[in-house]
């Protein structure tokens, strides 16, 4: 009997407060392990672990690469893993291998088996894929099912072909369907974070609003306490309100600290829209239960009457090769802008001839406006700048050839009043030129309304 | 006053890759009160602030954490070539010096 169905026996015969741990927010950079455990000896009822998330940019969704370092990630699947087993309850991955396409979830799914075998684990592992075939994307998009979410603008078959990858957040519904065909451990590409952890509660009848409100909190962990972390956290559901509590004892569960990290990655934090239906936590309500912990009840659900799948994609826009150098002085920095401006042309002109730039020459200057844009000169210069120029080109040499260029130019390039004539900029290592592979953009951010969500997201069991 | 002065948290981040979010948290009511009513809070303002249109800019407040959410979209997609902030995490530069 699979662990899941061992507990949905022991909830039919006696109802009970549910405790889920949310064992990690990012899973692959290394768990706190001293919470964890603490985490574990309270003998949770299933642990939830988010991998991935869009944060990390395009790179990953379009490459299929995984954003963290194997042997981290590993680390990681291993305690987790053994953890589930040894308790005999569900394990729930989501987002697996930062992005959640294919190449994520068998890269991770692969690292699982490998653990499995050398600890002497078995279990049944459910894979829940999230890519999202084209033809279906561009038939929904062709009969004006696709939105986008923001400036995007509308989907079109070439962005579509063009994508790397295109994914969709499976939610709830999914993991459901993997735990009813018997899985142990359920390992999940791209997913709502909240999927995670509320498909075993609902699925043993605790009301949605406080389930997905309680999933939204655990899925970043400790991030919800003060100060904030990312240590395990234990969450009881008991009727329609649940409890808040740190793995790590130095974090505060505070009725303002978890409302307030309703905002956290929100544009609206009265609300969260999920492929089935909206939460709303207008109504909500914190208490504190004593100095660590806090009782949340009040969030509302409301099951939409169109089911939607939020969509990701991201393609390739051609090879980056940076330039990393800066300079200290003050002829230079007062001027830097437009410097930079007069040795873009210099290097159009030795590179392309009369023709037009066949590349995108990009220069931050840190210490001017290489974080933020701002729009207008600092009131007092600073001593140092960094400078770094970013050339995308078709290819990797053609776009190494132009940062080469820039850094030559740059170093020498003259101007009036130019004191430093043994060069403008400093380099921090040689060579100071890096090639740093294929560059990727987000090309599809967009909600696509679909007839059921189950043919979407299959479920693959395996036993090991 | 200026912004920096009175709140507890003045954050930014994203909210996916088109949209910005920033979040301004108090220490009591009487801060977060204030700040919500001052003339400076309005989209027109922080639009201009930013440079992007105020038709782009949302201003919610969240009684329960004494915090106001400010979102708007972002003027690069995160990672997009020629972004500076793919995390959207050091956008808050402005908003600490709005002048209340």
């Amino acid at each position: 009997m699979s662990a899941f169905f061992r507990l949905r026996d022991s909830f039919a015969k006696r109802q009970r407060p549910l405790k889920v741990l949310g064992a990690s927010g990012q899973l692959g950079y290394g768990l706190p392990a001293k919470a964890f455990a603490a985490g574990v000896a309270r003998q949770p009822d299933c642990l939830g672990c988010d991998m991935g998330s869009i944060d990390i940019g395009p790179h990953f969704l379009g490459s299929g690469e995984v954003a963290t370092a194997d042997v981290m990630m590993r680390s990681d699947l291993r305690q987790v893993l053994k953890a589930a087993r040894s308790l005999d309850v569900p394990l729930l991955i989501g987002t697996a291998g930062s992005a959640g396409a294919s190449s994520h979830l068998d890269a991770t799914a692969q690292a699982l088996r490998e653990i499995a075998r050398e600890e002497g684990l078995k279990f049944r592992l459910a894979l829940i894929r999230a890519d999202m075939p084209p033809e279906v994307v561009k038939s929904a998009a062709r009969d004006g099912r696709v939105t986008p979410i923001g400036a995007i603008g509308n989907l079109t078959d070439d962005e579509i072909d063009a994508a790397g990858n295109i994914v969709g957040q499976m939610g709830t519904e999914a993991f459901a369907r993997a735990l009813e065909a018997g899985a142990d451990v359920v390992l999940a590409g791209r997913a709502c974070d909240t999927a995670i952890f509320a498909a075993v509660p609902t699925m043993l009848g605790f009301p949605h609003g406080p389930t997905l409100h309680m999933s939204k909190i655990i899925e970043c962990s400790s991030l919800c306490c003060l100060p904030g972390g990312r240590d395990a956290i234990l969450a009881t559901l008991e009727g329609g309100s649940f409890v808040l509590e740190s793995m790590n004892p130095d974090r505060r569960a505070t009725p303002m600290s978890v409302a307030a990290h309703s905002l956290y990655e929100q544009s609206d934090p009265n609300e969260l829209i999920e492929p089935d239906g909206i939460m709303r936590v207008d109504r909500a309500t914190y208490e504190a239960v004593d100095e660590r912990r806090c009782r949340i009840a009040g969030a509302t659900w409301h099951p939409a009457s169109q089911l939607t799948v939020k969509i990701e994609g991201a393609r390739s826009v051609g090879e980056r090769a940076v330039l990393l150098c800066g300079s200290a002085d003050p002829r230079f920095i007062s001027r830097a802008e437009e410097l930079v401006e007069e040795v873009r042309e210099v290097v159009r002109g030795l590179v392309c001839g009369d023709a037009e730039a066949d590349y995108q020459l990009i220069f931050r200057l840190y210490g001017l406006n290489g974080v933020y844009d701002w729009r207008e000169v600092p009131k007092v210069m600073p001593r140092e700048i960094f400078i770094m120029a970013e050339c995308i080109a078709a290819t990797a040499d053609r776009a190494t050839t132009v940062v080469k260029t820039c850094k030559q130019f740059l170093l020498h390039h003259g101007y009036e009043g130019r004191l430093s004539t043994g060069g403008n900029i400093a380099f921090p290592f040689s060579p100071p030129e890096v090639v740093a592979g294929p560059a990727y953009r987000f090309n599809i951010y967009h909600i696509m309304a679909v007839d059921a969500l189950a043919p979407l997201f299959p479920v693959e069991l395996e036993d090991i | 006053m200026k912004l920096e002065e009175i709140a507890k948290v003045v954050r930014s981040k994203n909210a996916g890759p088109l949209h910005l979010t920033f979040d301004l948290m108090f220490a009591d009511e009487v801060d977060y009160n204030r700040v919500l009513q001052s003339p400076a809070l309005t989209p027109a303002r922080i639009a201009k602030a930013y440079g992007v249109p105020a038709d782009t800019v949302e201003i919610i407040p969240y009684a329960p954490a004494l915090a106001i959410k400010i979102a708007m979209e972002r003027k690069v997609i995160a990672g997009d070539p020629g972004d500076r902030d793919v995390y959207g995490a050091q956008q808050h530069g402005p908003l600490l010096e709005l002048d209340l």
